[in-house]
């Protein structure tokens, strides 16, 4: 068991929720309620990492971010070392491939707000930041939690963006997947069996919790 | 020039086109009355503040809440303005004393909820105020939007077809409700109905409106005497 | 505050914490990185042991192929010792200006013809075998590690040129993303036959898994292997250089088949 790919990997997950859950649920308010032109461009650019084949992701990130690129120079000059194949770009990365599973499902639950409910709230005295917190945010709970879930467990999971974007490198970018990977190709099935089992057990372990959470509320909201 | 009352004007060539132009005073019941998409449901968003058209002027006892020549323009929670919804929109995971006690946020926490008891009971809902919307009638949520509604201490009171939703007997007692409370609210209330019995029942002056214009006002029994006035509106119901 | 929005507050400041304290642990000091070619990735943890026994110094070791760390490396990665299977990518390295000198030869590979226990290919050092179960229809996959990055997979490749079986073999061949990989392929049972190194073919999985025989050294142009310190290379990296020219590492690698140089 590669505690040190584990470790890397719920790090990963944790800052990329950490930083995608508001970001994502701005963008996702936006989408949901304001209607302008371009908007059918950005959901595309929301949705585009789910159907691209993540080498090809990986490699146009890799292409931005490596040593030869302009990002990549900037970030040599301040931190003495790429972007790529560091946790950092790992977590750049992240945020990007993970853009449709944070935003589709919070999107998706305030789109489900009646819009009545809405126009209520503020002809009720409410000002649209405490309409938020209020009213649209207890009721669109369900999709914020699945949002969480959904990226949460994907960053544990992927592969193929993690590999071409951060190298396998132990302690900074072999996280778990790329760790079973590494047991395979080193004959030692014994490990990467552990490790895919701990794997899948975390990630539907995450997906029931989040489901179990979504029922029980809305079971109150009758 | 604090003139009481509300004066609304509103222009605009589209997307849905509007040019009208009425006041209402307090205490009074003002119906506006049309066919569907005459933009009825428009004028009463426009006052609220939830429509914004391109030209007019929203003013309530002297404050202006609209006014595209100067830029004023104050958001629906900036206006005191209580309205009530076709589909009662209530807040469906509160019970029906918290509904009410959204509305109440200018007053202290500690009274809140005696004051949203208090309005629950003017519209005869007494202990149903832990009651969640979904285990209420069509009839007691309307109520509990009209509470709600009222909880603002509006200064317009807008009911936008605020009984098509429910059966005629349950109609019928609403409506009672309405004749009361205009007698203890001293405000402009402008009731928005597909119904012309219940226009004719409840409504002070008639304003009618097709295609976005005002064709009439007056009194019901005048306005709907009018041949013309009548195959516009019965004619679209029996249509 | 509603218990959502102390949630949410509590999330968000999490992640703000989360990530400073991974961005402070990652600057860390840290045992320096060796890319190294796959067919090492038996004898190499061997050696990395008896260099921390020997200094106490700990290094990280990550494998692949040798045409793939070359691209990583060039666009930065930070490896600090690179060992390829061949020398032309140590060459690549240094032309662009990536390595402290042109490094050292460290030993020269072999490879072999494989054949899991039950195919329908006999393994034998003239590829005969191999032939007559192609003829013979009996052959669907043969496994190789890529040859376009891999120089294993080259050798391969001019192995099965130079007896004639590389045109026959078009269209079933599986392309191993590095010679592990190419070996994992031949073990499983997906392949009848795969050309893996000798290095790998010694280790005990493969060992039980079939018969491995030698393909002689003149099928194919020598996988003379080198090792070299990348710039920015620290002090546990180029003693770790060092140790791979020394004698126990040889020891090492010549019990995993690798011929030293100076060895006959």
């Amino acid at each position: 068991m590669d505690w040190e790919a584990f470790k890397l990997s719920l790090l990963l997950a944790a800052c990329t929720a950490g930083v995608l859950m508001p970001l994502g649920l701005i963008l996702a308010r936006w989408l949901a309620f304001h209607r302008f032109p371009g908007r059918g461009v950005i959901e595309a650019l929301v949705m585009a990492p789910l159907v691209l084949p993540p080498t090809v992701l990986g490699f146009y990130l890799l292409t931005a971010m490596g040593g030869n690129s302009s990002l990549g120079k900037l970030w040599i000059a301040i931190f003495g070392h790429p972007l790529a194949f560091s946790f950092e770009g790992l977590v750049v990365a992240s945020l990007i491939f993970n853009l449709p599973f944070a935003v589709q499902p919070m999107q998706r639950a305030f789109e489900a707000l009646p819009p009545d409910v809405r126009e209520a709230a503020w002809v009720s005295g409410l000002s649209p930041w405490r309409t938020f917190w209020r009213i649209e945010a207890p009721l669109a709970w369900p999709g914020l939690l699945s949002a969480l879930a959904l990226t949460f467990t994907h960053t544990m999971g992927e592969f193929g963006v993690v590999l071409m974007v951060g190298g396998s490198i132990p302690g900074e970018t072999r996280t778990l997947a790329l760790a079973i990977y590494d047991r395979v190709q080193a004959f030692d099935t014994q490990g990467a069996q552990l490790m895919s089992a701990t794997l899948l057990a975390f990630s539907i372990g995450a997906i029931l919790i989040a489901n179990g959470l979504t029922a029980r509320v809305g079971r109150r909201h009758g | 020039m604090a003139e009481p009352g509300l004066s609304v004007s509103l222009r605009q060539s589209g997307p849905i086109p509007l040019d009208v132009a009425f006041t209402c005073a307090p205490g009074e019941v003002l119906g506006l009355v049309g066919p569907s998409g005459a933009g009825k449901t428009t004028v009463l968003r426009a006052i609220a503040g939830l429509y914004r058209t391109r030209a007019g002027r929203v003013g309530v006892d002297g404050a202006v809440w609209f006014d595209s020549e100067t830029g004023v323009y104050l958001p629906p929670h900036r206006r005191r303005v209580g309205l009530v919804f076709q589909e009662h929109a209530l807040f469906p995971h509160l019970s029906a004393a918290a509904n009410v006690a959204v509305a109440l946020s200018d007053h202290p926490r500690a009274e809140r909820h005696s004051l949203a008891m208090a309005l629950l009971s003017r519209v005869h809902l007494e202990g149903l105020e832990t009651r969640k919307p979904a285990e209420l009638s069509g009839g007691q949520r309307q109520r509990v939007a009209i509470a709600r509604a009222l909880a603002r201490d509006p200064q317009v009171l807008l009911l936008d077809e605020p009984f098509s939703a429910v059966d005629r007997r349950t109609r019928v007692h609403l409506q009672a409700e309405i004749v009361a409370l205009r007698k203890d609210l001293a405000i402009p209330m402008l009731l928005v109905t597909h119904d012309v019995d219940e226009v004719a029942r409840l409504a002070d002056r008639l304003c009618i409106l097709d295609q976005g214009r005002v064709c009439l006002t007056g009194r019901p029994d005048e306005v709907l005497a009018q041949p013309a006035i009548r195959a516009l509106l019965l004619g679209d119901e029996a249509a | 505050m509603s218990i959502v929005r102390r949630s949410v507050l509590s999330a968000a400041i999490g992640g703000v914490v989360i990530s400073l304290g991974a961005a402070s642990l990652m600057a860390a000091e840290r045992a320096p990185t060796i890319a190294a070619a796959s067919d090492l990735s038996a004898a190499l943890p061997e050696v990395a042991a008896a260099f921390q026994a020997r200094t106490g110094r700990q290094v990280r070791l990550t494998f692949g192929s040798s045409g793939n760390f070359t691209q990583q490396i060039l666009n930065g990665a930070p490896y600090e010792v690179f060992l390829s299977a061949d020398e032309a990518y140590v060459e690549t390295l240094r032309k662009a200006g990536r390595t402290e000198g042109s490094g050292a030869l460290y030993g020269t590979g072999r490879i072999g013809i494989f054949a899991p226990t039950g195919s329908s290919v006999r393994a034998d050092a003239a590829l005969t075998g191999l032939a007559t179960a192609l003829r013979a229809g009996q052959v669907s996959k043969v496994a190789i590690a890529n040859p376009d990055h891999a120089p294993y997979g080259r050798a391969a490749r001019e192995a099965l040129q130079k007896t004639g079986l590389w045109d026959a073999l078009q269209g079933k061949l599986i392309l191993g993303e590095n010679v592990s990989q190419a070996t994992q392929f031949a073990i499983n049972g997906g392949a009848q036959a795969g050309i893996i190194p000798l290095s790998l073919a010694l280790t005990a999985p493969v060992k039980a898994a079939g018969v491995f025989v030698l393909i002689p050294a003149d099928r194919h142009g020598p996988l003379r292997q080198r090792g070299v310190l990348i710039r920015g290379a620290g002090t546990t990296a180029k003693a770790f250089h060092a140790f791979l020219q020394g004698r126990e590492a040889r020891t090492i690698l010549t019990r995993h088949g690798f011929t030293v140089p100076g060895a006959r």
